[in-house]
């Protein structure tokens, strides 16, 4: 990811036109950021047609239409081989929401998903400040954390699985020679342990596209509001809370949005690290469908397509309500 | 490393230069950036110290940090491993073309949904959102599916369809909003010099997107390289699979090669890890001229 | 500039600049959108157009990495030679393989051989070829009894076996040297007390490896509780939480909560993982089988023996296991089908397989074969009464992966419980 790369999903952009042009407040740009709203030419169907037809052949054909032959899935009855035996009414959906385990499942992604977005937006705006201040060897900084996004998750995770090892893990090895503990911790076997050790992994991973957008997001900040805003004797503080954040909230936004939505349908790290542990009791809703298909006792292709269903309107709910309650549609529209 | 994060914030507010601090910001800050690299670092350091020791001490206890026996031969075994070679040719070739297609597919709707107004503007961006938030591990039966009854099954074109396919949305999205944030005197200008629409969207429009671009090549081309599941399926072919799937062959029940696992875990970042260089570099030395530090 | 997307401060001279290269006038246009990704969508390679030759396709699991590929795309060359007929070799890794025919079934597209650790479930659903159909007679009457039994499902075979493998007591020679221990035990409680005396030694030093992880739990459950006259099943009902099997799962609780005399977390620990700790010397006895001996020779690090397994009620009983090749039905492929088997089931091919991928023979001329290396000896002789988990139930298939998600539960948890909700997932058809 470039440098000084406004690389930054569209709406980082939004806040710079108005700042630029001199509406310079410690408000928060919200309200003169009022948006020149664009309104286009007006164009004929066949034209709009012309130039969305090979997107919209792509999203139909190989997103949509799968999406239906789930549905279909989700009202069949499978045997265990596959074999698809006939119409099952509703019976998968029902025996998913009455799945012992559900409740747990649905606990774990939740924690899950809020834990690793919530660290990731976090350590990512600390580090993208970081990133943008000036000093020896940032250039090399950036490059190292570019390499856990480069480097293939299932790579990744295969990775930690060593690292976190009870018996050659390098992570006990080097807590035990600091001293930190005296017994080797099982980080992938314990109960207590597997979630943050998952998480780690989660947030480790998720950093690099987050800072990215923050950084973007920071550069596309003019240094004369910071200016102004200290000519009114604003603490640095201040500064951070009433300039920086409100003119980095569409960067946020954007990252939230996409890390809620990636850490949700997040499998290899979950998939590779929790493989010892038997039973549902660390899974989130993304492998649980997966092991109702093909691990679990159930083994059940149309049961496992009905929570695939569930999987993508819980999604779409959950991203709608935040984009609801962060009112979204002013960045955007 | 939240701690080493952690610092590095609480730093970065004091951009003001307090007492002492300026001068003390020239060693703090390279320290703090040292250890912020060593820790997104550690694990590939890890792997790569694994990939210098045969199997056996890999998984040796009690652990050690450094190896006990180096032994460089693994890589020379796994680049002479000509299913390898396939692996990486395969993600390589998956990767470069699912962006191909995304960036050709999806620059002229991002324009043309920035530009003009037109029946079905506001569905077809909500389709886009939406399929954003599907991933293809839900859907692979489906894609399945299709691609048999295509005889596409164990081809590079449907993996390479998928792939672009998913990633998609984001290109759109984040295109549009770089197309909708130039001013439309732009290309009404073009337009009266005679450039057509087309012309105006290469010559005039696409330059002053490139950031945007380059976004969504890299953030379809991380996507493809490290999709999984899907090729998992659609690919049986051993010399048609990509890495993300071949790699996991090394490390089974059955037999356990981690030297070679984490060798090639290492050769197949290193041309990942080159890209994103290459593409910085490109970009600072195209594009900074006019920015104010 | 990329720091903010120009608006007014665009400038003049970009724009200028934008206009000037559209100067050359609009011939030069590209749209840029023909230029799709020119893919090779080289489909299944059909047969070259000759007389009837038919292409069948197998869909084979991947037990080493060298190996598997390998033989089965020699076996094609040499299928090839010899029928005219084409198979397309599909090798597809363990972690993989339920997903992959899985996926096939569901839509219509079953592989024509399919290579699995089950086959009972395909057969109750109607899909397969029995025996009748695909096998000569004197390839049927060379497999041995066992794996002919354990193929039968409802009167009939259907699960044609590719190889065994026969699990045996594995100890570490040293460790008991220094320990002063003199021979394997025979009986649980010497079992026991060996355990402890090597845990005893100290320094990270295991008396026993026990993997009840989710990946084999059930064939370690099955080797502690045939030794101790337990059973899945006996005379036609399922027997999981049956007494015998009730004091097996405590007495490894035991070994693990108790005694303290196990690695670290039994109920999560995969077979692989048990393997490492023992290839690294660090423990004193394990259940293994043919390829762990092959590691352990390879690296030739630890002094080890191999023993029958130590037994609670008398003879000790082997646990084996074999996996299947099965054939589907499709209209048109049975006679390449056949021929397929005819050529597996040759004594040059199967048994360079098997030998390639370090397991055991399903046949009696196997068992010739593999006679002469005094290594293999051990196994061989238990090969013909090995003892099997009951495959030829299709409600095992479903039983085997509650067994493998559950029983570990039993080592931190009530182990009668945990085996009466087996009991009950299994009356109840899985």
């Amino acid at each position: 990811m470039p440098q000084h790369d406004p690389s930054s999903p569209a709406a980082v952009t939004a806040p710079t036109v108005t700042a630029g042009g001199g509406a310079l407040t410690l408000e928060p740009a919200g309200a003169p950021r009022r948006r020149r709203r664009y309104t286009g030419t007006r164009t004929s169907p066949l034209q709009a047609l012309l130039w969305l037809g090979p997107a919209l052949a792509l999203i139909v054909g190989v997103v949509i239409f799968p999406a239906y032959e789930l549905v279909r899935a989700a009202f069949s009855r499978y045997s265990i081989t596959g074999l698809r035996l006939g119409g099952a009414g509703g019976r998968n959906f029902d025996q998913v929401l009455h799945h012992p385990e559900l409740g747990t499942v649905l606990l774990n992604t939740l924690v899950w998903v809020v834990s690793v977005v919530a660290l990731t937006v976090l350590i990512s705006l600390a580090l993208a400040q970081f990133l943008t201040k000036d000093f020896a060897g940032r250039r090399f900084v950036r490059y190292a954390i570019i390499v856990p996004w480069a480097a293939s998750l299932v790579i990744t995770a295969k990775t930690f699985v060593l690292v976190y090892d009870y018996y050659y893990g390098t992570l006990n090895l080097v807590l035990t020679k600091l001293h930190v503990i005296s017994t080797p911790i099982d980080f992938l076997g314990s109960d207590s342990w597997i979630m943050p050790s998952m998480v780690l992994v989660g947030v480790f991973v998720s950093i690099p596209f987050t800072a990215f957008v923050f950084v973007a997001g920071l550069n596309a900040i003019p240094h004369d509001v910071y200016e102004a805003a200290r000519m009114d004797g604003a603490s640095s503080w201040q500064v951070y809370r009433s300039v920086t954040l409100p003119l980095l909230r569409p960067a946020l936004l954007v990252a939230s949005v996409l890390n809620i939505i990636y850490v949700f349908n997040s499998f290899p790290i979950i998939w590779t690290l929790n493989d010892r542990n038997p039973g549902f009791g660390h899974d989130t809703t993304i492998t649980f469908m997966y092991k109702l298909a093909f691990k679990s006792a159930e083994k059940d292709v149309g049961m496992s397509a009905a929570a695939g269903v569930f999987n993508v309107l819980l999604i779409l709910v959950v991203v709608m309500a935040y984009l609801k309650v962060t009112s979204w549609r002013e960045e955007t529209a | 490393m939240s701690a080493a994060a952690t610092t590095t914030g609480t730093t970065a507010y004091h951009s003001r230069p307090v007492s002492g601090w300026a001068r003390n910001r020239r060693i703090v800050l390279p320290v703090v950036g040292a250890l912020v690299a060593l820790v997104f670092l550690a694990p590939y350091i890890v792997m790569l110290l694994n990939s210098l020791r045969p199997s056996s001490d890999v998984v040796q206890t009690p652990a050690s940090l450094l190896p006990r026996h180096w032994q460089l031969s693994t890589y020379s075994d796994v680049l002479g491993d000509t299913r390898f070679l396939n692996w990486l040719k395969t993600s390589v070739l998956v990767a470069c073309a699912s962006t191909l297609i995304v960036v050709v597919v999806s620059i002229p709707a991002a324009y043309f949904t920035a530009r003009f107004r037109f029946p079905g503007r506001t569905a077809f961006l909500l389709l886009v959102l939406v399929t954003q938030m599907f991933s293809p591990t839900s859907l692979v039966v489906g894609l399945y599916r299709e691609f048999f009854s295509l005889n596409l099954v164990n081809t590079y074109l449907a993996i390479i369809l998928t792939n672009a396919a998913f990633n998609l949305a984001f290109a759109v999205w984040i295109l549009q909003g770089f197309f909708a944030s130039i001013p439309k005197e732009v290309d009404e200008a073009a337009n009266l010099d005679g450039c057509g629409r087309v012309a105006t969207l290469l010559r005039i429009m696409l330059p002053l997107t490139l950031p945007g671009v380059v976004t969504a090549v890299v953030f379809t081309f991380i996507a493809a390289w490290n999709e999984y599941v899907v090729a998992l399926t659609l690919m049986l072919d051993e010399s048609k699979k990509p890495l993300t799937v071949g790699i996991t062959s090394y490390v089974t029940g059955y037999e356990q090669h981690w030297d070679q696992l984490f060798a090639a875990s290492v050769i197949a970042i290193v041309p990942v890890v080159v890209l994103f260089a290459a593409i910085e570099k490109h970009l600072v030395g195209g594009l900074t001229a006019g920015s104010v530090k | 500039m990329p720091r903010r997307l120009p608006l007014a401060s665009v400038g003049a001279g970009v724009l200028a600049l934008a206009l000037a290269a559209c100067g050359g006038g609009t011939g030069s246009d590209n749209a840029g959108g023909g230029s799709s990704a020119g893919t090779p969508a080289a489909g299944a390679s059909s047969a070259g157009g000759s007389a009837k030759p038919t292409t069948i396709k197998l869909v084979a699991a991947e037990y080493s990495k060298d190996h598997t590929a390998a033989f089965w795309n020699d076996f094609a060359t040499a299928y090839k030679a010899k029928t005219g007929n084409t198979l397309d070799v599909q090798v597809v890794s363990w972690d993989a393989i339920d997903q992959t025919s899985s996926t096939m079934i569901q839509n219509n597209n079953a592989p024509d051989i399919l290579n699995l650790n089950v086959y009972a479930s395909y057969a109750k659903d109607g899909l397969l070829y029995s025996a009748d159909d695909v096998l000569s007679p004197d390839v049927k009457s060379d497999i041995l009894p066992a794996f002919v039994k354990s193929g039968t499902f409802d009167g009939k075979m259907y699960g044609f076996p590719d190889l065994s493998s026969a699990r045996a007591f594995f100890y570490n020679k040293d460790l008991f040297t220094k320990a002063g221990i003199s021979a394997p035990p025979k009986t649980w409680d010497e079992f026991e007390a060996d355990a402890k005396k090597i845990q005893a030694l100290g320094s990270g030093t295991i008396g026993y490896a026990m993997p009840l992880g989710p990946e084999e739990a059930q064939g370690e459950f099955s080797i502690w509780a045939f030794n101790n006259g337990g059973d899945w099943k006996s005379d036609g009902k399922w027997t999981i939480n049956s007494p015998a099997n009730v004091e097996t799962l405590t007495f490894m609780k035991k070994l693990a909560t108790v005694d303290k005399v196990t690695q670290n977390n039994p109920a999560k620990t995969n077979r692989a993982d048990a393997f490492n700790l023992f290839k690294s010397g660090k423990v004193g006895m394990i259940v293994g089988f043919s390829p762990l001996a092959a590691d352990l020779d390879k690296d030739g690090k630890v002094n080890y023996g191999v023993a029958p397994m130590p037994t609670k009620s008398g003879e000790p009983q082997t646990f084996g296991v074999t996996d299947y090749l099965m054939a589907f039905k499709k209209s048109g492929n049975q006679d390449a089908v056949k021929a397929f088997y005819d050529l597996y089931y040759q004594k040059d091919q199967i048994n360079t397989f098997i030998k390639a991928e370090g397991f055991l023979p399903v046949t009696t001329s196997g068992l010739q074969v593999f006679g002469s290396d005094p290594k293999l000896k051990v196994y061989l002789d238990t090969l013909p009464n090995v003892h099997l988990t009951p495959t030829d139930d299709p409600t095992w298939d479903k039983v085997k992966l509650a067994v493998q998600q559950n029983i570990g539960a039993g080592i931190t948890g009530n182990p009668k419980s945990v085996l009466d909700q087996l009991q009950k997932t299994a009356e109840n058809g899985g």
